[in-house]
């Protein structure tokens, strides 16, 4: 299929407001190189954040910016438009590309009737008299759900949601080529945005017109459009068939950005991206995202990554993101895990080779950033899992990777060296710290084991670890025996333990059950914080459905050493597909809900 | 993009150091008066209707006083004004809008009513017409034109009231029992004053035309000889205008007063355009 | 507008009674030192001062006195002048016409071009005839207006001889037609016209150039430019047909400027109209004219402000359906 319209390295730069001396050094870079394409008759949604660049683009397609600003190529069916004077775009404006603005509410002239200003560019452009031109935006604007009424009216008259509607009538009144809907449906309830998007498209597949979705809410329109392509501050991010990126995001951010938002059938607290869009004349070097990527790496702060060919894809459709790491990195990967305890022990007649298999092939990814739970109940090898996962058992079968590093091919040193990395929180803080020793002690232990930093580096350390968890860094707290201290506070020292090391996962079993509620609530959120601030993986295991569903990302189901099932925590809570999941679900506490 | 706040745009700040100069002028050189002044402004020391020469700069006027000295006098007269009028103006007009913005209520519809009414009114027959009555004094002048013209300033300061009292901090300065008077005191003031310099210097200004309008209209004092009153005598003279007299008795406290007035207006537009950063325009 | 109007009536009241308390309750009681032999300003013309009495009625109860004077002033009786001594109501019948002749046309005049140059400047924002035309609006809006007037008086009338220096016609001219007749009155008016233009085009024009730079910011003015519009229609069909909503409401405002301005000008260019009246009233302390110039010059402000609320709730929709 040929490109209908073809972007090419477009750049949009605004010279800094007030400062004329040096336009080049402050300019604001809004749109910085982005290249894509749309087809005949296609549907393509533009997704990023508020300030990513997506409306100057649209502003751009219809050459409404400074002609200085913009630089690269806009081809309409092979007609290049940037450079056009204003008496060219005027012809490309409208007749052949229109734009639904997202401020619909200021976005007509508020002296003249809304009839009026849908037919004025029919009247101006294909020179219809008046009566042809009212007839037909009469027609259109009923096909998008307006009356008569709505047309007589002015402006002020009318709701966000009809005036959006009009707005809708408005470009598509002289059947262009291409539509550039930015947010279009953002004034509608949730029930019509669909029907709305729905029935734009069909009006667009009658009239032939090519449709350019811009949106934030990528969840949303992804299920709309064919492709989707995702912007961060000015920079084309990751682009491709728009189910696959929803069900599959490569870019970190892209990841991120479906994370962000919540869906209705999310049951989790609202998370956003860590930090926040860059200032755009003073973009951040390297990759622009690099600064609230979990995964950066020194390559990422100085080299700012090309578009390419995503490489975890598993599609025919084409997958392009701009990541030096080749996208969304699998920070644990468990494959094929077994582990079965003989019962060599007991008492019986059973025989030797006849143990419990705890574990039993289960895999299991836990991706950069993501917070995942494993969930099951007392005896379904949850515990055993976590275990093996950090090294405390040592599997029968299979393979845990971590960072890319299979954990038990290594030598006993690099192992070492991992698990650094990787730290775990037990169920009992009174079983896991020692009661003689004092708080300090405690968490400095990690750092004199792995035999890092001075005395002075290491209490240093502790005491912005017992500070990341909200507890007093003081000495008199330091010296406190860990005896003297309540579960809650335990349990929070147990943390502060782990997080000295500055770990890239942390893995928590149980972590509060042996807390009381109020407690249970602000450690989990606490550890929920801690991870989103310091872009960590998190690995809860718990029996609690109802607690996890607060903060997991992805839910995991364990029952007898299997996972029986997997998903989004939105999906796995709303429409579990497993029985015993279900059962799980029921037997959470009803007011919860 | 087109929200960002943007630095205050340079003219504008040229606009402030040049009304400031200018302004800065005028006050020295009326501090300075009788040093400046090569003689006293009411005293004959000519003859009559004389041609600017070495001893008379500017010649003399219709009753052989020295139209230099009478001019640097009477900077004077209009900045006495200026300053009285302003304050008085302002100091009226902060006070109503205060109130009316911080009480509300039926106070504040009522006060503000009164306001609409006097803003209508043609306030020059107003002014004209209290004048008349009331006489023709230095201090009945101030007093008319503050009493005319606080309206305009109650409204503004009224709208800035109502914005700050709606602020997090003015409502929590309530909420741990602040009164009325500390929270003016410690809260509003600080907010609207930028808003009541600017008052100010409008209001300076808007004397500076009335007290030489009324004095040009034969309301003026003449004891206190504005620029003003310069002009109407000048007027007064049968047939000036067909000699070359109006060159050194008319135009210079015509170009004067221009003078006073731009440096305050300009003054005004630079305070404003510090206060409100976003304006686009002027 | 119902409820407009009934505010304008309350304010019209206002303005008769304030009228009538103001020379009775300030200090130094003027109107009974007209009728007090003691006093400076005692009136000697026996008949005037019984007029006066009359008129005024001093020696009855202040609640009388106000009826009898509402009911002369909306009769159009508002006394005898001290100074000509003749009605109030005829002295303003007589130079009425004239203000309004010379203020409608120096309006007129400055809403035109302040119209037309606000909407160019702003329309080329930032350009250097942009910058000009701000500057020298600002300078000659601040110059006094009666300054101003001097100078083209001296200008046109006193040098270049192009123009009569004073009056509203030639005194003791006859005309042989409507034409010539006309032709004089309008010789007389152009200086006092320009005059007062000048003085107040200067703010309509930076009203109308703000309004206008507000405008082509909004949202509705870069729709209209995606649409394909031509720059005459964006300019003329939305710009300024929205800018000129912020100029109409104003122009009530302008009303009191343009009277103000009027005062003086006649003044200077000794211009038969309302100024003139009150600036000879106010030289003899000719008290009840005054009051009544008072009056009738508010009532025409009041009146050219209802005036330009009907015609801006005419153009802004928004004001119409509320």
């Amino acid at each position: 299929m040929s490109a209908l319209l073809s972007v090419r390295d477009l750049h949009v730069h605004f010279p800094a407001v007030g400062e004329h001396q040096t336009p080049a050094a402050a300019a604001t870079r809004a749109v910085d190189g982005i290249s894509f394409d749309l087809r005949a008759g296609e549907t393509l949604a533009i997704v990023g954040e508020t300030g990513s660049g997506k409306t100057t683009i649209g502003r751009a397609l219809l050459g409404l910016h400074p002609p200085a600003s913009v630089q690269g190529s806009i081809r309409l069916q092979g007609e290049e438009l940037v450079g056009l004077d204003e008496t060219g775009w005027r012809a490309v404006r409208w007749q052949r590309i229109a734009m639904a603005v997202q401020s619909a509410g200021t976005a007509f002239d508020p002296v003249y009737r809304i009839a009026a200003q849908i037919a004025e560019p029919l009247r101006v452009h294909l020179h219809l008299s008046a009566r042809e031109a009212d007839a037909r935006a009469m027609a259109l604007a009923r096909r998008l759900g307006l009356t008569s009424r709505h047309l007589r009216a002015y402006p002020h008259q009318l709701s966000g949601g009809e005036k959006q509607r009009a707005m809708l009538a408005m470009a598509l009144s002289c059947e262009p080529e291409v539509l550039i809907a930015d947010e279009p449906t953002s004034g509608q309830d949730v029930l019509s945005r669909a029907q709305l998007v729905a029935l734009l498209q069909a009006i667009c597949c009658e009239q032939g017109t090519s449709l350019l979705l811009i949106s934030h809410d990528l969840a949303a329109v992804a299920q709309l459009t064919e492709r989707v392509v995702v912007l961060y501050a000015g920079k084309l991010i990751e682009t491709g068939d728009a189910a696959e990126i929803l069900a599959s995001p490569r870019h970190p951010y892209t990841w991120g950005l479906l994370n962000a938002y919540p869906t209705m059938t999310t049951a989790r607290d609202l998370r956003a991206i860590r930090g926040s869009l860059p200032d755009p004349s003073n973009p951040p070097m390297g990759c622009r995202f690099h600064p609230r990527c979990t995964q950066a790496v020194a390559r990422c702060r100085v080299e700012e990554p090309l578009l390419a060919r995503s490489t975890g894809v598993a599609s025919g459709g084409e997958r392009l993101i701009a990541c030096h790491l080749g996208g969304l990195q699998a920070l644990l990967e468990a494959t094929a895990l077994r582990k079965a305890f003989r019962a060599n022990g007991q008492i019986g007649r059973r025989p030797a080779d006849d143990g419990v298999e705890a574990v039993r092939d289960v895999d299991l990814v836990v991706w950069e950033g993501e917070v995942v739970a494993v969930v099951g109940e007392t005896g379904s090898g949850k515990t055993t899992l976590g275990r093996l996962l950090v090294g405390q058992l040592v599997p029968d079968a299979g393979q845990v990777r971590f960072e890319a590093q299979d954990l038990f091919g290594l030598s006993t040193a690099a192992r070492k060296r991992c698990y650094r990395r990787i730290q775990f929180i037990a169920q009992d803080p009174f079983d896991a710290i020692s009661p003689r020793l004092s708080v300090g002690k405690v968490v400095r232990e990690p750092l004199e084991v792995q035999g890092i930093g001075t005395d002075d580096e290491r209490q240093a350390r502790a005491r912005e670890a017992l500070d990341a968890v909200s507890l007093p860094t003081d000495e008199g707290f330091l010296g406190r025996r860990a005896h003297t201290l309540s579960g809650g506070q335990l349990q929070r020292v147990a943390i502060a333990r782990a997080l000295v090391l500055d770990p890239k996962l942390l893995v928590a079993d149980e972590p509060v059950s042996m807390l009381d509620a109020s407690e249970q609530a602000r450690v989990i959120n606490l550890l929920k914080d801690i991870q989103s601030a310091r872009g960590m993986g998190l690995l809860i295991i718990s029996h609690d459905l109802a607690l996890v569903r607060k903060i997991a990302d992805r839910i995991l189901v364990m029952q007898q050493g299997r996972i029986v099932e997997a998903g989004p925590a939105g999906r796995v809570i709303s429409a579990p597909q497993h029985a015993y999941t279900r059962a799980l679900l029921g037997a959470a506490p009803a007011f919860d809900w | 993009m087109r929200s960002q706040r943007q630095p205050q745009p340079k003219h504008k700040r040229g606009a402030l150091v040049f009304g400031l100069t200018l302004l800065a002028s005028v006050i020295l050189v009326a501090f300075a008066a009788p040093l400046l002044a090569p003689y006293d402004p009411h005293a004959f020391v000519g003859r009559p209707l004389e041609r600017p020469s070495p001893t008379h700069r500017l010649g003399t006027n219709d009753v052989g006083q020295d139209i230099l000295s009478e001019l640097i006098h009477g900077a004077r007269i209009s900045l006495i004004v200026a300053l009285g009028a302003s304050v008085g103006t302002v100091a009226l007009g902060t006070l109503v809008g205060a109130v009316a913005g911080y009480v509300g209520g039926w106070l504040d519809s009522l006060l503000m009513r009164g306001v609409d009414v006097m803003l209508i009114l043609p306030r020059l027959p107003l002014l004209i017409l209290l004048a008349a009555f009331l006489g023709t004094g230095l201090g009945q002048t101030v007093t008319v034109i503050a009493l005319l013209f606080w309206p305009t300033t109650a409204r503004i300061i009224r709208a800035q009231v109502q914005m700050v009292r709606r602020r997090g901090y003015v409502q929590m300065a309530r909420g741990f029992g602040g009164g009325a008077f500390h929270i003016l005191i410690r809260h509003i003031l600080p907010e609207i004053g930028p808003l009541i310099a600017s008052q100010l210097v409008m209001a300076a200004g808007r004397a500076v035309v009335l007290e030489a309008g009324l004095a040009f209209l034969g309301l003026g004092n003449p004891a206190a000889k504005s620029w003003g009153l310069m002009i109407r005598f000048a007027l007064n003279l049968p047939g000036l205008l067909l000699t070359e007299r109006w060159l050194w008795w008319l135009l210079p406290p015509g170009i004067c007063i221009t003078l006073l007035i731009l440096a305050l207006a300009y003054v005004g537009i630079g305070l404003e355009a510090s206060l409100q950063p976003r304006l686009e325009g002027v | 507008m119902v409820r407009r109007l009934i505010g304008y009536l309350l304010t019209l009241w206002i303005v008769l009674t304030a009228n009538f308390l103001l020379p009775r309750w300030l200090p130094g009681d003027p109107l009974s030192a007209l009728l007090d032999p003691t006093s400076a300003s005692y009136v000697y013309d026996a008949e005037v001062r019984a007029a006066l009495a009359a008129y005024y009625g001093l020696d009855r109860p202040l609640l009388a006195q106000y009826g009898h004077y509402l009911s002369g002033a909306l009769t159009g009786d508002l006394g005898r002048s001290i100074r000509l001594n003749r009605p109030v109501s005829g002295l303003i019948g007589a130079h009425l016409p004239w203000t309004l002749l010379l203020t409608l046309t120096a309006l007129s005049l400055a809403a035109v071009l302040g119209l037309l140059g606000g909407a160019l400047a702003g329309w080329r924002r930032g350009s250097s005839a942009d910058k000009v035309l701000v500057t020298l609006s600002v300078v000659i809006s601040n110059a006094p207006v009666y300054f101003v007037g001097t100078l083209l008086l001296i200008v046109f009338g006193a040098r270049l001889r192009w123009l009569p220096l004073a009056g509203g016609r030639t005194p003791f001219a006859t005309y042989p037609s409507l034409l010539d007749a006309a032709r004089d009155i309008g010789r007389h008016l152009v200086l006092p016209a320009l005059t007062l233009t000048l003085a107040t085009m200067g703010s309509q024009f930076l009203l109308v150039r703000n309004s206008m730079v507000t405008v082509l910011g909004e949202d509705f003015m870069l729709v209209a430019r995606a649409k394909g519009l031509s720059s005459g229609r964006l300019k003329w069909v939305h710009a300024l047909r929205n800018a000129l909503l912020p100029f109409v409401a104003h122009l009530a405002a302008h009303a009191g400027l343009v009277i103000t301005g009027a005062v003086f000008i006649e003044t200077l260019f000794n211009y038969p109209g309302m100024g003139r009246l009150i600036f000879e009233a106010v030289g003899a302390r000719d008290y009840p004219v005054l009051q009544g110039a008072f009056l009738a010059v508010s009532t025409v402000v009041l009146g050219a402000n209802l005036l330009a609320d009907w015609v801006n709730q005419r153009l802004d929709p928004r004001l119409r359906h509320v």
